[in-house]
């Protein structure tokens, strides 16, 4: 074991089930974030159910905080030493020869960005009171509907979850056919349309967690609350 | 037809491995095009030891793309600008007169330079002593067909075998990573029954050795399959990482 943990190869399958378990997380967190569309009876009931699942809830959490680090953990030791091998002097013209996409290129970056992206966000809400005079709208406390409301009223905080997703949408678009190919599986006929619902994936949950801040912005209480408020 | 053109070389210039080398300006004027890229290189040379100056060191051997020895890094590609092909079966045709090129050393902390061009590739010598071959038994050569394989794993075992470990996955690799190589030599042994027997000790070894030559890991860019002057396919990483956690497992 101490081998595998410490070979290039087995350091990357290490990040690619990490990443799986990451991908499969944020699939579930935005098809509950979807009740926000709902109205804010069926959203509040939402947090609710999380918030009272117990045992099941902390070991989400500690697994997530764990598949979390563990992922960025063995990016760094891989990263670090990508770096060092060309060596000391690097090549005065590179020229790719063509099949680096952006979104490969940027792995390391998006990845930084969705770090630093998700302090801001589990302060933002996770963390935050949800009972507070920041759920307030209209004299009415909406709770965590009503904070993610008000919150999503500055375009500044729009800009920033928009980057976000930006950030995560790009990581997604390389990471979930790469994580086919560190498991050893590749195809004539079906790598391409593994890297097809990559993209799928990347694209569509960038635009799913984004289209929420952008509705939150614009509605105005009457018009997106269908909960009688 | 054969035209002649005028080029301006920009030639990585080392010593040995021990001292800092520099870029160096040379005109290489009246070229041939149906020179190859190594034969201009000759042209070069020639004039070169006439001034009484040091020729530029590189390497090579068939100079007919099969063995593996040439390879330069050359307006940032390895091998070139044309695909599939080595240095060495590159033609002066693919240039224009008047075009300025800049040719680089493989750069990769793993394959040091010995001079000028030509890097140590004995790293890779290391990694096929560490596993890629297989265990001969001694007596008399077993008939050719002693043994049966199917056409689907002959196909694939040939398509990995064409590696001539030329080293340009590592020079084309962002992250200097020998993977391409290493896995067209574990997936052609694999493939065959013959190197069936061996295969885990094989992958577990052969990884090993390549991490300690200090080769970079793959992130799957996939520049290597595109640079490769065979065309080996990353299907030979994937199966290599297949190979290695299944090895992994057992162990
Ligand atoms: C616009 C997009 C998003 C919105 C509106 C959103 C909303 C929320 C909210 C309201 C919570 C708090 C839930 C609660 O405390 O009951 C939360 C938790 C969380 N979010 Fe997001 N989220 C978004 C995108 C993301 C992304 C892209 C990631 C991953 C990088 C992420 C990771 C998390 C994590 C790890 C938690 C904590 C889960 C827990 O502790 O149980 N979120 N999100
Ligand atoms: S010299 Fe043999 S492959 Fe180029």
């Amino acid at each position: 074991m101490a081998g595998y943990l410490s070979s290039s190869i087995g350091r990357k399958q290490i990040v690619a089930v990490t990443g799986l378990f990451l991908t499969l997380f944020l699939i579930m967190h935005l098809s509950g974030n979807f009740l926000i569309y709902k109205g804010p009876d069926a959203y509040n009931a939402y947090a609710e159910f999380l918030e009272h699942l117990g045992t099941i809830k902390i070991l989400a959490r500690v697994g997530l905080i764990v598949f979390f680090l563990t992922h960025i953990t063995f990016t760094a030791l891989l990263v670090i030493d990508n770096r060092k091998a060309r060596g000391a002097q690097g090549y005065a013209v590179s020229n790719s020869v063509g099949k680096r996409s952006l979104a490969t290129r940027l792995m390391p970056y998006t990845g930084t960005l969705v770090l630093a992206y998700l302090l801001f966000h589990l302060c933002d809400y996770t963390l935050a009171d949800h009972e507070s005079v920041r759920s307030l709208v209209n004299g009415q406390n909406l709770g965590l509907y009503g904070l993610v409301y008000n919150s999503f009223k500055n375009p500044l905080r729009v800009a920033f979850y928009v980057l976000g997703m930006i950030g995560i949408g790009l990581h997604l678009v390389h990471a979930v056919q790469s994580i086919v190919q560190t498991f050893g599986f590749n195809h004539p006929r079906y790598t391409p349309l593994v890297k097809k619902i990559s993209f799928v994936v990347g694209v569509g949950v960038a635009v799913g967690f984004a289209s929420i801040p952008f509705y939150m912005h614009f509605c105005t209480m009457s018009a997106c609350s269908l909960g009688g408020y | 037809m054969s035209k002649s053109i005028n080029l301006t070389l920009k030639v990585w210039r080392q010593k040995n491995s021990k001292t800092k080398g520099q870029f160096e300006t040379y005109a290489a004027n009246g070229i041939d095009t149906d020179c190859s890229f190594l034969e201009m290189l000759d042209v070069v040379n020639e004039r070169l030891t006439v001034e009484g100056k040091d020729p530029i060191a590189f390497d090579h051997d068939c100079r007919e793309g099969i063995c593996g020895m040439c390879g330069a890094v050359v307006n940032g590609q390895a091998h070139g600008p044309q695909r599939k092909t080595t240095l060495c079966q590159l033609h002066m045709r693919q240039f224009s007169d008047g075009d300025t090129i800049v040719i680089e050393p493989y750069r990769s902390r793993a394959l040091p330079v010995l001079k000028d061009l030509a890097v140590d590739r004995s790293a890779f010598d290391r990694i096929i002593q560490s596993g890629g071959y297989v265990s001969v038994k001694t007596g008399q050569a077993p008939d050719a067909h002693a043994i049966l394989v199917g056409k689907e794993y002959a196909d694939l075992a040939m398509d990995a075998a064409q590696c001539i470990g030329c080293a340009a996955c590592v020079a084309s690799c962002p992250n200097a990573s020998a993977m391409l190589f290493v896995s067209a030599k574990i997936s052609h042994l694999a493939l065959l029954p013959q190197g069936n027997p061996e295969r885990e000790t094989r992958v577990q070894e052969m990884v090993a050795q390549m991490d300690k030559e200090g080769f970079g890991n793959c992130s799957n860019e996939y520049e290597c399959e595109a640079a490769c002057p065979k065309g080996i396919s990353v299907s030979n990483i994937a199966r290599m990482n297949r190979e290695f956690l299944s090895a992994s497992r057992k162990k």
